[in-house]
């Protein structure tokens, strides 16, 4: 345990000293600091009478609780794209950095296995974005909910839902950073997963396009071992708009793509010479 | 599981292959060794010697392609057999964000020290480097031989049984370097067991007691400082001895060397410098000094690599 919170402890440090926790600590804080400031609403028997949002009021009579859902929609939606990239991009360098030489060494001398330090180092990134997604989310949260007097819990799915598919794209990072040292390629193959994944979530549309069987089975097969990225942040946006969605598969076949390559990133690990 | 060995290694073998070339360096060659409890063991040899392989195999850093390393009777490979290391690589690189506590804290943790015993330990860890004072300070303004006594200290922060040291001296001045002398010296009294890789024949002679030399990847000579030092012969200096003296002396000894009137001769036993002696003293000349010749490791060192 002692090793454990020591690699969780470090990774934080590092990403404390990167500016990496300060970064994403700035936007969140600048995401909620705008709501807190510009967002301004005013109700009138639990509807909205006025929104006003940089000044400019709308009068339109809105459904206050649509209104509060909306926005939570927008913040999930922007957690899923802008955050997600920026969580990957401020992460690709937390793998390959531990494993530069006069480092990684010492790190494998210690009596800690080494599955257990990538792990840890993992754990500490996962943790890292959490953090500040857990900021984000509850600061927004709390925020509209003293505004508007609307406390939606499912909003906070997103926490989870987030962080999860944070750590599922994280493990691509890993298996890249073990493999080739590399925060750009890590980087960028990671970003083509999530490019990739609203295109492969059109199952329907192509399995009417595609012509030959193997096309259409090489697109099924491809959709269903890749993470979902597009088919979570969906399945969020649901489930905060009240809407109902179609089963959990996203959810267990991006957590079986997530614990492979993150399995396959531990044994090419566990087998290196340093 | 007690064994009377520190580090015993059985034919390791490590090999590296290139995955497109089909070439294959023996880095380490079946490497048989054994460092006894207690011992202050020195592995030397030319770059390229498969000494820094040698030793990460020992750590499990670098995965032998054959035989067995032992650390105090385990399998090296199990990560319960590191605990009771402390090591110091060569070209260590220590993460700059640390502040020196920060580093000593980390690394002391991974090594299994709870957290009140850190506390307590980090500062004796810095005075006894002569770092006091440099804690709060980050490692990035640490000067090079400040952060070789801080690598030293976070070998020393679980108060290991075995120290094994990567050219613990390389780039620390005569001062840091006797510095580091005292504190192993320190951890020697206290029955550690210290395994120095380095090539500072000069140091290594000065501080250890056995010594292994490796020439590409396998051990061409092992055996204490001392007989490897131990010369077979003797030096006989003599203040203006006469000519024909000389050339009579000449005949027996193996080498002449004059300098500033003083004529040193070298014997190579004990008969022919006694012989030498009675000559002298018969025509009175004056003796300066005799003493028995030794080798220094660096000569030892060299034969064994050159052969």
């Amino acid at each position: 345990m002692t090793a454990t919170l020591a690699l969780i402890r470090d990774t934080f440090r590092e990403a404390f000293a990167r500016k990496i926790f300060w970064g994403l600590f700035g936007l969140s804080t600048a995401m909620i600091l705008f709501f807190l400031f510009l967002l301004k609403i005013d109700i009138v028997e639990g509807a909205t009478a006025t929104v006003s949002l940089f000044g400019r009021t709308n009068n339109r009579a809105a459904d206050l609780d649509r209104l509060v859902r909306g926005v939570y929609g927008s913040i999930a939606t922007f957690l899923y794209t802008f955050g997600m990239f920026l969580a990957v991009f401020a992460s690709s360098g937390l793998i390959p950095s531990v494993l530069e030489p006069g480092r990684i060494e010492l790190l494998v001398s210690k009596p800690v296995s080494r599955t257990h330090i990538l792990l840890g180092r993992y754990a500490g990134n996962v943790l890292v974005v959490t953090c500040n997604v857990i900021y984000l989310v509850l600061g927004v949260w709390t925020i509209l909910g003293i505004k508007t007097g609307i406390w939606s819990p499912a909003f906070l799915i997103s926490i989870a839902t987030t962080s999860f598919i944070f750590a599922v794209l994280l493990s691509v990072v890993v298996l890249m950073g073990v493999l080739f040292e590399s925060a750009a390629l890590a980087t960028m193959v990671t970003v083509a997963l999530m490019l990739m994944s609203p295109i492969l979530a059109q199952t329907s549309t192509m399995m009417r396009l595609l012509s030959s069987e193997w096309s259409r089975q090489t697109w099924r097969t491809l959709y269903y071992t890749l993470p979902k990225v597009y088919d979570l942040g969906k399945m969020t946006l649901d489930a905060i708009q009240s809407r109902t969605f179609n089963g959990f598969m996203p959810i267990w076949t991006s957590a079986l793509f997530g614990a492979a390559v993150l399995a396959g990133a531990l044994a090419i690990f566990a087998r290196r010479d340093f | 599981m007690q064994s009377e060995y520190a580090i015993e290694t059985s034919d390791l073998t490590k090999v590296y292959r290139s995955r497109w070339v089909q070439r294959e360096v023996r880095a380490v060659d079946g490497i048989s060794l054994r460092v006894s409890r207690g011992a202050i063991f020195g592995l030397l040899g030319p770059n390229g010697a498969g000494k820094t392989t040698f030793v990460k195999s020992l750590l499990s850093a670098v995965h032998p392609t054959g035989g067995s390393a032992l650390i105090f009777g385990r399998d090296a490979r199990n990560p319960e057999a590191r605990r009771p290391i402390g090591y110091l690589p060569e070209n260590h690189r220590f993460p700059t964000y640390f502040t020196g506590e920060g580093m000593l804290d980390f690394y002391a943790a991974l090594s299994g020290v709870d957290s009140a015993r850190r506390k307590k330990r980090i500062p004796e860890l810095l005075e006894l480097v002569g770092l006091k004072g440099w804690g709060n300070v980050r490692v990035g303004k640490y000067s090079k031989g400040m952060l070789q006594r801080l690598g030293l200290a976070q070998a020393l922060a679980h108060e290991p049984s075995l120290l094994i040291l990567d050219e613990p001296a390389d780039g620390v001045d005569p001062v840091g370097r006797r510095h580091i002398r005292d504190v192993l010296t320190h951890c020697e009294q206290n029955g550690a067991t210290i395994f120095i890789n380095s090539h500072l024949l000069a140091e290594v002679e000065m501080f250890c007691k056995e010594v292994a030399i490796l020439h590409s990847g396998k051990v061409v000579l092992t055996g204490t400082v001392r007989d490897l030092t131990a010369g077979k012969g003797y030096r006989l200096s003599v203040p203006h001895p006469p000519e024909l003296l000389v050339e009579q002396l000449r005949t027996r000894a193996t080498t002449v060397e004059a300098a500033n009137g003083l004529v040193t001769f070298r014997f190579p036993s004990r008969e022919s410098v006694n012989e030498a002696v009675d000559l002298l003293r018969a025509q009175q000349c004056e003796i300066e000094a005799l003493t028995p010749t030794t080798n220094t490791l660096e000569e030892v060192f060299l034969r064994a690599v050159q052969k």
